[in-house]
C-alpha cells in the first residue's frame, strides 16, 4: 500500500473512531443531518480524494478511496461520504466544476423526456440525503450519448423518508429544476449505478469487519456456563465463519476498486464491470450471513436499541439491496458466462 | 484493528505473463483433446506420467527452483499462471502434484547437495512422483499424535509403524514422511522430523493400496517394517518436523486447487443449460462465477503474501475453508440446476459423467489437506479467541 494511502486512511480511521460512536450514531438518528461532523470530514479533504490536485484535491485513484469508504461504512457514518466521492469523481471526468455543498447523486439513468434546455423534471426519485442536497447530479442518456447534469436542488419538493438503516433516502420531485451544467460524458449513462454497486460492497465490508469485531470481544468479555463464550468451539466456529465471509467480501471489494483504476467501465471489453458484479453480488449474498452470526454471538444484547450492533446490522440490510442485489448481479454475471460459454468463461475470469 | 489481520489486499498478476498463459492454455488444449470429459474432472488426482512429462519438457515444472539444480528460476507467479491454467482445464497433474508444490521446495530447502542434483532435475522433468507420510491410523487431524518411530542407529534410520492415506504410495518414487524421533519429550509437537525416502530402492516399506468409494486405487496403507533409512534421509532438523510441515501447509492451502476442484462441473453445467436459462439460474450460476473471482482474488493476495515472505497461515486457513465450501456446493447445485441425472464414466453425455464422478469425489475436498473443524480452529486463533 502506498503512503498516501495509508495516511489517508489512518486519518479518516482517526477521526471516526473519536467522533463516531453510539452516542453520536443515536443522536443523529434523532435530530438529523449533523453539521459538526460534516464540516469535519469535509475539513479532512476525503470527499476530495480523486479530485485533482490542482481543485484542492488528493488526485487520487479509487484504490485510494477504498479505504475511506470501507472506513465509512465501519463506522456506520450517517453521511453521504461515498455519494459525495463519486460526485467528486464525475466532474472530474467531464472536466467541470461543481458548485459548493452536499451533492444529491441521482442512481436512475436520466433520459430525453426527463432533461429538457435548461430544465430538469424529476418524479419522486429517490436520491441519498435529497433533503440535505445543495445540487443534484446525474448522468442522462440523450438517444445513445451519456451527458453529465448538474442542477440546482432549490425548488425540489422532498418527501422524506429512509432506509432501514435510517439514512436518508427521500423521493426527489420538481418540475423544472434549474440546469447548471450539462457536459458531453465518455462513460456509460448507467455508471451511477455500477459505482454506487461498488461503494456499497466496500460499506458492506467495512460494516462486516465491525460487526466481527464486536462480535469477538462480545464472546471474550461474556461468561455463560462459567467459562467465556469464546471458550466454546461452537462459538469459535461462528466467529471463524464470520471472519472468512467478511474477509471474501473485503477482497473482492478491494479488487473492484483497483480493476476499475486499471481497466475502466467504458472500453466495453473486458472492463472492471465484471470485478464490479461480482463484488456486489458476493456483499449482498454475503450481509445474511454476516447479519445472522454476529447477532446469534451477541444474544439479547445485540437486538436492543442501546447495545449498538443494529446500527451496522440495519444499514448492511439497506446496502444489500441498495444498488441491485445479489439476484441482479448475479444475473448479469450469468449472462456473461453464458456469452462467454464453457469454454471462455475462464479467460472472462482471468481477464 | 483484529479485522486488519485478515485483509487480502489485491495482488494482480503482471501483464507480462499472459504470453505464458496463452502458451499454456494452448498448449493444454491441444494436449487435453484427446481425453474424455470425465477423466478432466479428476484434475490433480489423475495420476498420468507422459502429461507430467510433456509439461515437464516445456519447462513448466519445478519454476521457481533455482536453476543451480535443473530449476527454473522463475517466479512464484508464473508458476502460479500454469498451476491454475492446468486445474481450470482439468488436466491430469497427479503425477507431478506434490513433488511440484512442495516436495521440490522442501528438498531445494533443507536436503543436502547430492540430494539436490539427483533430485531436483527428476521433478523439474516430471518424472518424480512423490507422496505424503503424514496420517496414520490413530493420527487423523490430530496430526501431533503420530507414532510411527524412526531410531537412530548405527546404520542409519530404522523405521516401525503404519501411514495411511497416502495418495499414490503404490506407485511414487519419493515419500516425504514426519516420524517420531523422541518420544520422551514433553510436548507432543516436539520429537518428530522430516524424512525424504527413496521408495525404489528402501526395503521394508508395504503399501497396500485403499479402494476408495468410487473403487479406484490411488490412496494406501503403509507399513514399515525395520525399514532402514540412510543417515541423510533426514531432511531439515531434527526435532523440527513440525514446523516444517506447518509452513508447507501454508502453501498447501492456499492454492488455487482450493477451489477449483469442481471448475469443469461448472463449465459443462454452463454448456448443458445453454443460453435460453431462466433469470433465476443465471443468477445462480453468475454466484458461482461470482465466488471463483472473489477465491482467486483471495488466493492471488496470498500468493503475494508469500511472495514477499510474509506468513499467511491464517489467510491461508480463510481460503481452504471458503473454498472448499464454495467447490463441494456445486455438484448440489447443478442438480438444483438442470434435470439431467450423474452418470458413471462411459455413460450419458458429458456433463453427466462429470456431474457423476464430482459427486463421489466431493466429500474428499473437506478432508484433504485439513478438515473445515481444523481449519475453523486455526481461524478462531488467529482472532484471538482460541
Amino acid at each position: 500500500m502506498n503512503d498516501m494511502r495509508q495516511i489517508l486512511e489512518d486519518s479518516v480511521v482517526r477521526l471516526f473512531s473519536e467522533q463516531v460512536d453510539r452516542d453520536v450514531l443515536t443522536r443523529i438518528e434523532e435530530t438529523g443531518w449533523p453539521d459538526d461532523l460534516w464540516s469535519q470530514v469535509d475539513e479532512l479533504g476525503i470527499c476530495q480524494v480523486l479530485a485533482a490536485e490542482a481543485a484542492g484535491g488528493a488526485d487520487g485513484v479509487w484504490a485510494d478511496a477504498y479505504p475511506i469508504v470501507r472506513a465509512c461504512g465501519h463506522y456506520a457514518l450517517p453521511l453521504p461520504v461515498p455519494e459525495t466521492i463519486t460526485a467528486v469523481w464525475l466532474a472530474r471526468q467531464a472536466d467541470c466544476m461543481l458548485p459548493a455543498g452536499v451533492p444529491g447523486l441521482i442512481p436512475e439513468v436520466l433520459d430525453a423526456g426527463d432533461v429538457h434546455e435548461n430544465s430538469l423534471s424529476l418524479d419522486g426519485v429517490v436520491i441519498p440525503w435529497g433533503r440535505r442536497a445543495d445540487y443534484l447530479i446525474g448522468v442522462a442518456d440523450i438517444n445513445g450519448a451519456a451527458e453529465l447534469i448538474v442542477v440546482s436542488a432549490a425548488g425540489a419538493s422532498i418527501e422524506q423518508a429512509a432506509n432501514l438503516g435510517l439514512d436518508p433516502r427521500d423521493a426527489v420531485s420538481g418540475r423544472s429544476l434549474e440546469i447548471e451544467a450539462r457536459y458531453a460524458f465518455d462513460l456509460p449513462a448507467d455508471v451511477i449505478h455500477w459505482i454506487g454497486a461498488m461503494l456499497r460492497a466496500a460499506q458492506i465490508a467495512g460494516a462486516g469487519a465491525a460487526c466481527l469485531e464486536l462480535a469477538v470481544n462480545y464472546a471474550a468479555e461474556r461468561e455463560q456456563f462459567g467459562r467465556s463464550l469464546s471458550r466454546f468451539q461452537a462459538i469459535q466456529h461462528y466467529l471463524a465463519d464470520l471472519a472468512g465471509t467478511m474477509a471474501s467480501v473485503d477482497a473482492i471489494a478491494a479488487a473492484a476498486f483497483e480493476a476499475l483504476d486499471r481497466s475502466g467501465i467504458s472500453n466495453g471489453q473486458r472492463d472492471a464491470r465484471f470485478e464490479i458484479a461480482a463484488a456486489k453480488c458476493r456483499a449482498s449474498e454475503a450481509v445474511e450471513r454476516l447479519t445472522r452470526l454476529s447477532h446469534q454471538v451477541h444474544g439479547a444484547i445485540g437486538f436492543t436499541y442501546e447495545y449498538g450492533l443494529h446500527f451496522l446490522t440495519r444499514k448492511l440490510w439497506a446496502w444489500r439491496a441498495e444498488f441491485g442485489g445479489a439476484g441482479e448481479w448475479g444475473e448479469y454475471l450469468g449472462t456473461v458466462a453464458f456469452e462467454s460459454g464453457g469454454d471462455g468463461i475462464w479467460q472472462t475470469i482471468t481477464g | 484493528m483484529l479485522s486488519e489481520k485478515l485483509r487480502f489486499h489485491p495482488c494482480e498478476l503482471p501483464p507480462s505473463l499472459d504470453a505464458l498463459r496463452a502458451e499454456v492454455r494452448a498448449f493444454l488444449r491441444e494436449e487435453t483433446a484427446a481425453y474424455p470429459a470425465v477423466h478432466l474432472s479428476n484434475s490433480w488426482d489423475a495420476y498420468d506420467p507422459e502429461f507430467s512429462a510433456k509439461l515437464g519438457a516445456r519447462g513448466w515444472l519445478g519454476m521457481t527452483l533455482p536453476a543451480a539444480y535443473g530449476g527454473h528460476g522463475r517466479s512464484a507467479f508464473e508458476r502460479y499462471v500454469v498451476v491454475e491454467e492446468c486445474l481450470a482445464a482439468g488436466a491430469p497433474a497427479g503425477f507431478h502434484w506434490i513433488a511440484d508444490r512442495q516436495s521440490g521446495p522442501l528438498i531445494v530447502r533443507y536436503g543436502t547437495a547430492a540430494q539436490k542434483h539427483e533430485i531436483i532435475p527428476k521433478i523439474t522433468a516430471g518424472r518424480a512422483c512423490f507422496c505424503i507420510g503424514m496420517s496414520e491410523p490413530n493420527a487423523g487431524s490430530d496430526l501431533a499424535s503420530l507414532r510411527t518411530k524412526a531410531e537412530h542407529t548405527a546404520d542409519g534410520w530404522v523405521v516401525n509403524g503404519t501411514k495411511i492415506w497416502t495418495t499414490y504410495a503404490h506407485r511414487a518414487d519419493y515419500m516425504i514422511a514426519l516420524f517420531r524421533t523422541d518420544s520422551a519429550s514433553e510436548s507432543r509437537h516436539a520429537g518428530l522430523s522430516q524424512f525424504l525416502i527413496d521408495l525404489r530402492k528402501t526395503e521394508g516399506i508395504t503399501p497396500r493400496p485403499i479402494k476408495d468409494l468410487t473403487g479406484r486405487l490411488h490412496f494406501n496403507e503403509v507399513a514399515f517394517e525395520n525399514a532402514v533409512l540412510p543417515e541423510d534421509a533426514l531432511i531439515g532438523k531434527e526435532g523440527r518436523g513440525w514446523q516444517q510441515v506447518t509452513e508447507e501447509l501454508a502453501f498447501e492451502r492456499s492454492g488455487p486447487e482450493r477451489y477449483l476442484s469442481c471448475f469443469v462441473l461448472l463449465t459443462h453445467l454452463i454448456d448443458v443449460i445453454g443460453e435460453d436459462a431462466s433469470p433465476a439460474t443465471m443468477a445462480r450460476i453468475g454466484s458461482q462465477i461470482a465466488w471463483v473471482a472473489t477465491l482467486r482474488n483471495m488466493s492471488l493476495s496470498i500468493a503475494g503474501k508469500l511472495d514477499q515472505g510474509e506468513d499467511p497461515a491464517l489467510a491461508a486457513s480463510i481460503v481452504k475453508d471458503l473454498g472448499c465450501q464454495f467447490e463441494q456446493g456445486l455438484p448440489g447445485l447443478a442438480q438444483e440446476l438442470c434435470e439431467l441425472e450423474p452418470t458413471l464414466a462411459g455413460h450419458g453425455v458429458d456433463y453427466q459423467q462429470v456431474l457423476g464422478n464430482l459427486i463421489q469425489l466431493a466429500p474428499s475436498f473437506s478432508l484433504r489437506g485439513g478438515t473445515p473443524e481444523i481449519m475453523r480452529g486455526i481461524i478462531a486463533k488467529g482472532l484471538g479467541v482460541r
